[in-house]
């Protein structure tokens, strides 16, 4: 063989595998951007660092809610209470009026009307708001007897919009919108999370990070009102905020865990709890109609149930999908129980979860 | 190190495979009835007490005799229901393993009847549809209550109810070798009974119109087999013509209700023709020297599904609405008879006798998956509930003093149950919903 061929034969096995071993593993060195952590590096610099460590020092009650979800949580007061009943009532006022009218008579005949439209009545019946329950005190959280003294005029920094929500009359403080607001007043009322009223919003208000390191604890008494700051550092105190916030929120979602796939006996678990409770009608049309329903879950293995909602149908019509996705749902929710057999351990797998109700085999042929 | 590499990748992939929500897919469940509560309807004024409980009986017992649910009896109820206005309290209903409920108020006001009704999925907690309500007078409350329960079965199945239904049917009385037949309406359920004929002449297969305004029938009031069309509403009634020395018999509404496909017996061969009810004008779609007999139109009207013997037994065949070339969709052992095409368009019922005994089956429209829902000693002549999910049929006792009467079945073939009529029945026909 000539010195010429060998070169030739040695640089195009070095060719090919080379080319053979981007095919393979060039994916793996393909950079991974985290949008996140680039975003959160970038916000907080050493002073404002600094800064969160103090203010999370703080017993901050606002710290604790999230506020854009849970509007209603606020039923300690007596107006947001009234709040709280209007949806439940309003529906069947509704109901009520257009059936006290007279609706056409036709002698012999049956006339059909739809009366009345009990605007989302849906809402009215959710499970977790039954109108009973409304409370409308709660003495067990008075803590201390007086109100707190009003704070200083130049400590209320607020926009304009808080004020309506200052609790001066009742001297409690409970839940600010803006948590922006500089330090809270004095208190009587310890509002804890657990106490809080049963929140009717959805989805991701109701499942609390797994852990908050630094997440300042709202159960003790505040017996003296915070020391009033300057209003730049409110101003700085707000933006910290944001940024804790922001940074506590990626820290959550990554601690949710995660663990080793799930194993295939989980998944028959899981499949086996739910078809225990799949009552399918196999004479009915909506027996030949598929539905895939998506629905979140609490990390101790319940639905929520405002999760539940039907995202893909095959086969049949509207009707018949919607029959299948009331069989489906009716299925979950009645044999969750005190909550589906699900790892703990790998809630970051099924905190959300896509089940497909395929009656095919059940059709009678 | 190239392992390593390869698992790595494998396992990269691994993680990333499990990105989002977890699917599972569900193949298997359980077949039982849904159990459901309807506590008596509120009486909104003094004179709607009465009515409103008869009214709530009606709706259950409509519900429970699908087969379909299972009514939870009120002395289970935790819930105290008086008040339609009220809140549900759903644990109350849930832990009597009520799965849905419906609640109404009833209002009298002189002979005119107010009924308003909700349904509840209990599980959920939340409406299934908004509230409805009816309106109409006193002697009607029974349609009331038939309309109520179609809609709350439409809301719950998807599909359309049969509750608001008529059948028209053959009453029978006194023995075999005398019986005395004459035809009769009355409600799904065996209710309000209505004589439309007298028993001076033998009255055969009567037929609903496809909007339930007219019956056709087969008499022999002439002595021999002929066609009659008859108003219910007035209850007047013609003959439809027919050449002399001809029979004819086995009559059946096409899908527009201006068509009648009938079978006609001259010179002792029996062929399938169509007639115009406006113009009198007959066309011959079979021509063959076999029995050919019982059409049924497909619910498009585009084809005819009949019996015939052409092979050698009675068997069944498509051919288009127009006549030509049929094909054979039976081929079991035994004998088929009486075709009937479903309102959904999917199945065929028939009658079948094998080894010597009576069925009634269904099966696809190409003749697979036949599926035979009853036996005894004569079942036969088969008709599809409005929906196409029921049929109603003749039952006949064996022996001397055998007697017919009607049963229904669903297509499921789980749920059989005698039709209550105030006397012997044959030769059901299922009406549509009506308007």
């Amino acid at each position: 063989m000539s010195r010429a061929r060998k070169i030739g034969n040695i640089v195009s096995g070095v060719g090919h595998v080379g080319f053979i071993t981007f095919v393979l593993f060039g994916g793996l060195f393909t950079s991974r951007p985290d949008p996140v952590e680039v975003r959160e590096a970038s916000m907080i610099s050493g002073e404002e660092f600094a800064a969160l460590v103090e203010a999370s020092r703080q017993p901050v009650v606002e710290a604790e809610e999230p506020a854009p979800a849970a509007p209603e949580v606020t039923a300690d007061a007596p107006e947001v209470d009234l709040g709280v009943q209007e949806p439940v009532a309003a529906p069947i006022q509704d109901v009520a009026e257009p059936a006290e009218e007279p609706v056409e008579e036709l002698a012999p005949q049956i006339s059909e009307a739809a009366p009345e439209r009990p605007e989302a009545p849906a809402e009215v019946a959710v499970e977790d708001a039954p109108v009973d329950e409304t409370p409308v005190e709660r003495p067990a959280e008075v803590v201390a007897p007086e109100p707190a003294p009003r704070p200083e005029p130049d400590v209320v920094q607020d926009p304009a919009p808080q004020e309506a929500v200052i609790p001066e009359e009742t001297g409690e403080t409970v839940e600010q919108p803006q948590e922006a607001t500089a330090a809270p007043e004095a208190t009587d009322r310890t509002v804890t999370e657990a106490a809080e009223a049963p929140a009717s919003s959805p989805t991701a208000s109701l499942r609390p990070p797994a852990r908050r390191p630094s997440a300042p604890q709202p159960t003790q008494t505040v017996e003296t009102p915070v020391t009033p700051a300057p209003s730049e550092n409110v101003v700085d105190d707000a933006a910290v905020q944001a940024a804790l916030e922001a940074a506590l929120s990626s820290s959550a979602t990554n601690t949710v865990p995660t663990g080793p796939p799930m194993s295939s006996g989980e998944k028959d678990a899981l499949r086996l709890a739910v078809q225990g409770c799949w009552n399918v009608d196999p004479g009915a049309r909506w027996a030949q109609t598929t539905v895939t329903v998506l629905m979140s879950m609490t990390q101790d293995g319940k639905v929520v149930a405002s999760s539940l909602r039907m995202i893909a149908s095959e086969g049949g019509d509207a009707s018949t999908a919607n029959a299948a996705f009331g069989a489906a749902r009716r299925a979950i929710l009645l044999c969750q129980k005190d909550g589906y057999p699900l790892p703990p351990e790998k809630y970051g797998q099924w905190q959300e979860i896509e089940m497909t109700f395929n009656p095919e085999r059940m059709r009678i042929r | 190190m190239c392992l390593a590499l390869v698992c790595a990748f494998v396992a990269a992939s691994g993680a990333q495979a499990q990105q989002g929500p977890l699917q599972i897919t569900i193949e298997e469940g359980i077949i039982k009835p849904l159990p459901f509560a309807v506590p008596d309807f509120q009486a909104e004024t003094g004179e709607a007490g009465q009515l409103a409980g008869d009214l709530s009986r009606v709706i259950a017992a409509d519900l429970q005799g699908t087969g379909v649910f299972r009514e939870i009896p009120s002395s289970a109820f935790i819930a105290n229901y008086s008040d339609f206005n009220a809140p549900v309290s759903f644990p109350d209903w849930k832990a009597v393993n009520a799965q849905a409920l419906v609640t109404g108020a009833v209002s009298v006001n002189g002979t005119s009847v107010n009924v308003k009704f909700r349904v509840y999925d209990v599980v959920s907690g939340t409406n299934i549809g908004e509230g409805l309500q009816f309106s109409g007078t006193t002697d009607g409350w029974r349609r009331m209550a038939h309309k109520v329960a179609d809609e709350v079965y439409s809301r719950i199945t998807g599909e359309g109810g049969y509750f608001d239904s008529r059948v028209v049917y053959v009453s029978e009385t006194g023995p075999k070798d005398k019986r005395q037949k004459r035809l009769a309406i009355m409600d799904y359920d065996g209710a309000n009974v209505r004589f439309l004929t007298d028993s001076s002449a033998i009255v055969l297969a009567p037929r609903f119109s496809p909007n339930g305004d007219r019956v056709l029938y087969t008499s022999y009031e002439s002595g021999f087999p002929r066609i009659y069309v008859l108003d219910v509403g007035s209850v007047q009634r013609r003959v439809l013509e027919s050449a002399e020395g001809t029979m004819s018999f086995a009559p059946r509404f096409s899908p527009s209700g201006n068509t009648v496909v009938y079978s006609l017996s001259q010179g002792g061969n029996t062929d399938i023709y169509t007639m115009d009810i406006g113009s009198g004008q007959s066309v011959r779609l079979t021509n063959t020297p076999a029995i050919e007999t019982a059409p049924s139109y497909s619910p498009d009207g585009t084809q005819i599904v009949f019996e015939s013997d052409r092979s050698g037994s009675p068997q069944l065949y498509i051919m288009s609405a127009g006549g030509g070339e049929a094909r054979r969709i039976s081929f079991g052992d035994g004998r088929y008879g009486t075709p009937v095409w479903s309102p959904r368009g999917d199945l065929i019922a028939f009658t079948k006798q094998t080894s010597g005994r009576f069925h009634i089956g269904v099966m696809r429209t190409d003749g697979s998956e036949e599926r035979l829902l009853t036996a005894s000693f004569l079942d036969e002549g088969p008709t599809w509930s409005p929906n196409g999910r029921v049929i109603m049929f003749t039952r006949e006792t064996q022996g001397e003093g055998g007697a017919s009467s009607l049963y229904s079945v669903d297509i499921t073939g789980r749920v059989l149950r005698q039709v209550d009529t105030p006397e012997g029945g044959s030769d059901p026909s299922w009406s549509p919903l009506q308007q």
